[in-house]
């Protein structure tokens, strides 16, 4: 299966989670709550569906191009709103993550990788997959994060009460930093292993690391648990970061030569 | 607010004397480059690094426990810590921002090309390990059970940090340029100087695997390949069957290895030999038919295309390669050797030293007779190691934990 199939699973998987979101908005049924599950799941099984297939046809892992990478994360983002949302019950949170995932399936939509079966002979270690879905899940997090930091600065401006919301970001925040961590030292090791050394500030790994700096910046913040307005404010701006880490990082001028760039 | 009578400058220092330090750390660093032009800071060797190391350990448990001067107690606290990152970040942001390649000019001028050889680098680095250093040893005095996290994180930052600045003057990395059969002990560094390895490497075959070529239509006046995005090239087989829009093409014969002699393609075996197909196309608008050689061609033998008509052509695309190695025999002394085999990510160990696969002739691709491995000394590797092991375990602990199980204990 290549990506020319994609259309078909991307459309499914969107309508389905966005009809979810609108049953649990608009529909006053008592089998809302059953209904909307059926239509999260049915679109999360199309989109594993695509993913599981196209692992098989490419026969290698789909973590090298951007566009791999992007489905990972709909995916992930997916998975993790759902949990948040059963778990805690928090629909405001289950409908960012899943129209977050939306939109990152209408990029790929738009932007489609050329079915690569071709991995180039760096990335053909034991670390590929875990140093590829540690950041992707550390990225889903802190995605949500940078939610309720703006969350959180709207609450502000309207002097609402945010201690539970600062509390809710300080755990997304551990979580997602911790992952990142992982990204970052899993990378280090894997590097020893391939390039020689263990850090060589690639324009990847500066970034990578400027990210990790932002987020550890907001830790620090808020052990004295002040200022949550500025705190809100790293959150939210950390995310521009990471996402310069993520895409930006293939495009700007400074990061030419970079060893990370491994789409086509 | 207390913080309201202390005057400004008056201990305990707060974000706004941390903030004024740390920046001007970053600005004398700047300045101390600007000055000292072409100067920059060495970084110290075997034995200096380690009794600076421990000079500095000292220095932070005696002062800790003995000098309880506001000083002290400002460096481990948040308002330094978060000085002390803001700064590292800012600087980090630069050299994210801006090229790292020297180039004249004023940035170059205040040393923000090459960040890493800085002096200001150096000053922002040690003002980092001293907060980090000192909250480390801080806490370490009321150690238990329940700040296990918050230890391992910040005394393996630490030692991370401190390994890998410490230990890069002891840091090796060298290159050698393997040719086939022919031994060589001579390895050479950055600056092409030559240097003594205590074993001999011979390059004895070198091997690269590739990928199966792929066939499609091309402009042949850019010599770009029609591709719809989101659909693959297919790979060439022999019979293999393709419809490109309007053309169908087919594969009638298919040399995996072959050369051009007396101007028609015979299978061959020697150095520059190619994958060469005969293909078939027909028009099933026009019924226009062609037929002719492609292959993508080598050093040695020139690509083929098959044209069709003014836009379109038959071509092959040069296959990429899925794995390159190089068996080489490493000799202790003449008669005492054994062999190796490198690839990309599988490094070997010889007496103490890490030998990668980096290169090779990319111009003669899988007949090349070099390969170029590289040799890596870096004997504070374990230390990096140990600090980068300890906040692995500690960032387990925070998944694990969250913020708010840790503070509820």
């Amino acid at each position: 299966m290549t990506w020319l199939k994609y259309p078909l699973f991307a459309q499914i998987a969107s309508s389905l989670w966005i009809i979810g979101l609108l049953v649990l908005l608009f529909l006053k049924s008592k089998h809302k709550h059953w209904i909307s599950t059926v239509l999260f799941l049915t679109g999360l099984g199309a989109l594993i569906c695509f993913t599981v297939n196209l692992w098989i046809s490419l026969e290698r892992p789909p973590f090298r191009t951007l566009a791999e990478t992007r489905l990972w994360y709909a995916l992930f983002l997916a998975v993790i709103g759902l949990i948040i949302y059963y778990r805690w019950k928090l629909f405001w949170m289950l409908a960012y993550t899943l129209l977050m995932a939306v939109l990152f399936i209408f990029i790929n939509y738009l932007n489609p990788d050329t079915f690569d079966k071709t991995l180039m002979p760096a990335l053909q270690s034991p670390w590929f997959i875990p140093h590829v879905i540690v950041y992707i899940v550390g990225y889903a997090f802190l995605a949500v994060s940078s939610l309720i930091g703006l969350k959180g600065l709207v609450m502000l401006s309207r002097r609402f009460d945010i201690s539970d919301t600062i509390k809710l970001a300080d755990n997304i925040v551990y979580i997602g930093f911790s992952f990142l961590t992982f990204g970052l030292l899993f990378g280090a090791l894997w590097a020893k292993e391939a390039w020689g050394h263990y850090w060589t500030w690639d324009p990847k790994e500066t970034w990578a690391f400027l990210t990790w700096l932002t987020y550890l910046l907001y830790i620090h913040l808020r052990v004295k648990k002040i200022n949550s307005k500025l705190a809100f404010w790293i959150l939210t701006l950390a995310f521009v970061i990471l996402l310069i880490t993520w895409f930006g990082v293939n495009y700007l001028p400074s990061t030419q030569n970079s060893v990370h760039v491994y789409s086509n | 607010m207390k913080n309201k009578e202390r005057r400004f400058w008056e201990h305990p220092w707060g974000y706004k004397e941390s903030f004024l330090i740390a920046f001007t750390i970053l600005i004398v660093g700047m300045l101390v480059e600007a000055l000292t032009y072409g100067y920059a800071p060495t970084t110290p060797v075997w034995p200096y690094n380690l009794i600076i190391l421990i000079g500095f350990v000292l220095w932070l448990i005696i002062a800790n426990r003995f000098l309880k001067t506001g000083f002290i107690k400002w460096l481990s606290g948040v308002p330094a810590a978060i000085a002390s990152i803001c700064v590292f970040t800012v600087l980090v942001l630069f050299m994210g921002a801006i090229q790292q390649v020297r180039r004249p000019g004023f940035i170059d001028l205040i040393g923000l090309t090459d960040v890493v050889s800085s002096w200001q680098y150096l000053f922002c680095s040690f003002f980092l390990l001293l907060t980090l250093g000192m909250t480390t040893v801080n806490k370490f005095r009321s150690f238990s059970f329940r700040n296990i996290a918050f230890f391992l994180n910040h005394a393996g930052l630490w030692i991370i940090i401190a390994g890998a600045s410490l230990g890069s003057g002891d840091l090796q990395r060298y290159r050698m340029h393997l040719v086939k059969d022919r031994a060589l002990f001579y390895a050479t560094d950055e600056y092409n100087q030559q240097i003594r390895m205590p074993f001999t490497l011979k390059l004895i075959n070198f091997n690269i695997d590739e990928y199966p070529p792929k066939i499609g239509l091309m402009n042949p006046s850019n010599g770009k390949i029609y591709l719809e995005k989101g659909d693959k090239l297919p790979e060439v087989t022999p019979n293999g069957k393709y419809i490109f829009g309007d053309w169908k093409v087919s594969v009638s014969q298919y040399l995996e290895t072959a050369k051009l002699k007396d101007s028609i393609y015979q299978n061959n075996k020697d150095i520059g030999a190619v994958p060469v197909v005969y293909v078939h196309a027909k028009n099933t608008q026009s019924g226009i038919k062609k037929e002719g050689w492609v292959t993508s061609g080598s050093f040695l033998v020139q690509p083929d295309i098959l044209l069709l008509d003014e836009l379109h052509a038959v071509a092959m695309t040069v296959p990429s390669s899925k794995k390159f190695s190089s068996k080489i025999r490493v000799f202790k002394k003449v008669k005492e050797y054994y062999d190796i085999e490198l690839e990309v990510n599988k490094p070997k160990t010889v007496q103490g030293w890490k030998i990668y696969q980096t290169g090779y002739d990319e111009k003669m691709g899988k007949w090349s007779r070099l390969s170029i491995v590289e040799l890596v000394k870096d004997p504070w590797l374990p230390v990096v190691y140990v600090g980068i092991f300890m906040v692995l375990l500690g960032s387990l602990y925070l998944v694990w934990m969250g913020k708010s199980k840790q503070e509820k204990k």
